[in-house]
């Protein structure tokens, strides 16, 4: 039997991983971090959109599955930092603090995920100057008890509870200024999720979120965004964010309300930055080290999105989830499965 | 542009005469047509109108508003993409001029338009269709002025005041004994010279110019 190779232990790899050991196939996989699970680990996700089911409920058994397979072999701390051969012969040298190990592998699977998008490049936004500009990403962790500021949502500036609270969405998306034209396809849930949590800890805090449209297409998305409406009384404005400054040391932002034509000046105690969704270096490291296409954002190409969207472009190398362009928990889910069996399949012959 | 319905009937009662101008019609009667969008795409700067997707960071950042009252360059853009000449004439020729080209928008425009530029082209679009009738003192000044530079290369002071009070139709107020002493007292003091010297070989320059304008 064939070893396969995963590179990436967040949802999609571990997914893919333990899909693989169940059908028989020996499986390494390499994770750069010394944790699995990925950036839902790495921020310490809380809650998950749209049930605001706990992150725990569904990545700890996908992590068990792992651990758990004896034909599974994860080498934590670790890089595959040079790959040879062809398909179905390749041979892969994995490199972590011990030393270097050359193995040979049949199959090779990529899924090295997406990093935050850093909103330091957005200077209007005062992401770095102002304390009490945070990311969603750092909201996601402060609302987690076993994160820093153990579920309280804090200011950084005094660990004081924000009463007013501003969302900005779109944040490095959709914008031609960054080079990121694409939409983050995660931001507009997760933080009508956030802005429900925030509620239903403080009710008395008002959130306002500011956005261009709110794209509410996954399951169970669209009758969140109405809960947040109708049950939590969350305040949307549609505008994109234009400015953050301090005005009498306070948070003040600017945007247009433009179904009312007119620019608004907000005073708020906090601003959470929707950051979307980069390719990460990991990302781009496994594609110079694999010789594989990226698209024009550096996200990993498929030899054809639609007929063979697990395919690199080199034979058998296979892709899957965030590495591709953005995604959610659901669909890098199927996504690990769907790459398990493609691999398998073309190990068969 | 909202119409009048000559006969308006709520709920089965035909509301006649005097309610009739106490409810008027606020729909909004969408012909959108592309004519011009069309004419501001192809003006100098317009050509990133129609990358626009109406988020407002624009607007929402821009510097007028604290300032000026109702200027907003999302809602410019709007109006030309969707054909409500009306609407811009009427509510906006006066505000499109005042840009004062500090380029916020641009720089932060995510979707790529130079924001400042298609104000500028709409604020041409406007002069060329000749909403602007007649000219405020302070485009008639900046009229003579752009003129005198363009064909002198220099302002001389006299002619710019001369053809300043010409230009308003105000030549003889130019002539009232207290601008005359004025002048005087300019003259003599040095504040002002009767005769610019000319500039070198400012001709050439000058054809140049126009042609670029053109
Ligand atoms: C703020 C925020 C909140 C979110 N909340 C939700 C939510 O509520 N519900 C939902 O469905 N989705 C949510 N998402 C989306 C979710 O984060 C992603 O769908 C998911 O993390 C993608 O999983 P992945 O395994 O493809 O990538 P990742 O989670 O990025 O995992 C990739 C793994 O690969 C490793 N790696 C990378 N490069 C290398 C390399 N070269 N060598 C070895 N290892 C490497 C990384 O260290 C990482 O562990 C959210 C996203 C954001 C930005
Ligand atoms: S998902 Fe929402 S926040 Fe993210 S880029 Fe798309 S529209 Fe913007
Ligand atoms: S910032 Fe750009 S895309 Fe947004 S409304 Fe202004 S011109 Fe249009
Ligand atoms: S350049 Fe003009 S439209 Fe743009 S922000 Fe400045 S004043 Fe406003």
């Amino acid at each position: 039997m064939k070893t396969v190779l995963v590179i990436g232990g967040g949802v999609t790899g571990l997914k893919a991983s333990s899909e693989l050991a169940e059908m028989g196939y020996n499986v390494a996989l390499v994770e750069k971090e010394d944790y699995l699970g990925g950036q839902v680990a790495k921020h310490k996700y809380y809650k998950l959109a749209p049930d605001l089911r706990l992150a725990g409920e569904v990545i700890d058994p996908v992590i068990k599955a792992v651990e758990s397979n004896s034909n599974i072999k994860v080498y934590k701390h670790s890089h595959v930092v040079a790959v040879s051969g062809n398909a179905p012969e390749f041979k892969a040298k994995i490199k972590n603090s011990k030393g270097e190990s050359e193995e040979s592998f049949g199959a090779i699977v990529v899924a090295t995920g997406f990093d935050h998008f850093d909103p330091t490049v957005k200077q209007e936004y005062g992401y770095g100057r102002f304390k009490d500009v945070v990311t969603n990403a750092e909201v996601e962790e402060m609302l987690n008890p076993n994160g820093s500021t153990k579920g309280q949502l804090k200011r950084p500036s005094d660990g004081k509870t924000p009463k007013k609270i501003a969302i900005f969405q779109c944040v490095g998306s959709r914008d031609r200024q960054v080079g990121n034209p694409y939409c983050c396809r995660v931001g507009c849930v997760v933080s009508t999720k956030q802005a429900i949590e925030i509620k239903e800890k403080y009710p008395d805090s008002e959130v306002y979120v500011y956005y261009m449209d709110m794209r509410m297409f996954g399951r169970g998305w669209e009758e969140l965004y109405g809960k947040a409406m109708e049950d939590y009384e969350i305040i949307f404005t549609r505008g994109r964010g234009a400015e953050v400054t301090l005005k009498n040391q306070q948070l003040s932002l600017r945007a247009e309300e433009t179904i009312m034509d007119r620019p608004i000046q907000h005073s708020v105690d906090m601003i959470i930055l929707a950051a979307g969704m980069a390719a990460g270096e990991g990302t781009i490291d496994a594609a110079k080290v694999l010789g594989i296409k990226q698209n024009d954002y550096g996200f990993l190409s498929p030899k054809d999105d639609f007929l063979s969207p697990n395919e690199s472009s080199k034979p058998g190398i296979f892709i899957a989830g965030a590495d591709k362009g953005p995604m959610d928990i659901e669909n890098c889910i199927v996504e690990g499965a769907a790459v398990a069996a493609k691999v398998a399949g073309s190990l068969k012959n | 542009m909202a119409e009048n319905t000559d006969k308006m009937v709520i709920d089965g009662v035909e509301l006649t005469g005097i309610w009739k101008e106490f409810l008027p019609s606020r729909i909004l009667y969408e012909d959108v047509t592309t004519e011009f969008l069309d004419e501001v795409k192809k003006l100098p700067g317009g050509s990133t109108i129609v990358r626009c997707y109406q988020c407002g960071t624009c607007s929402g950042g821009c510097t007028l508003p604290d300032f000026v009252d109702k200027f907003n360059p999302r809602r410019f853009i709007d109006l030309v993409r969707r054909g409500h000449y009306d609407i811009l004439v009427n509510e906006n020729k006066d505000l499109v001029w005042k840009c004062v080209s500090c380029q916020r928008c641009t720089h932060r425009c995510p979707k790529g338009v130079n924001t400042q530029e298609v104000v500028r082209a709409i604020a041409k679009f406007l002069e060329d269709k000749k909403v602007f009738g007649k000219l405020t003192n302070d485009e008639a000044f900046d009229e003579v002025f752009m003129e005198e530079v363009i064909e002198d290369g220099r302002i001389d002071e006299v002619k710019i005041v001369k053809d300043f009070y010409s230009k308003t139709g105000r030549l003889k107020d130019m002539m009232s004994a207290d601008q005359i002493s004025l002048g005087f007292k300019m003259l003599t003091s040095g504040r002002i010279k009767l005769f610019g010297g000319k500039i070198k070989d400012w001709k050439k320059v000058s054809k140049r110019l126009k042609e670029e304008i053109q």
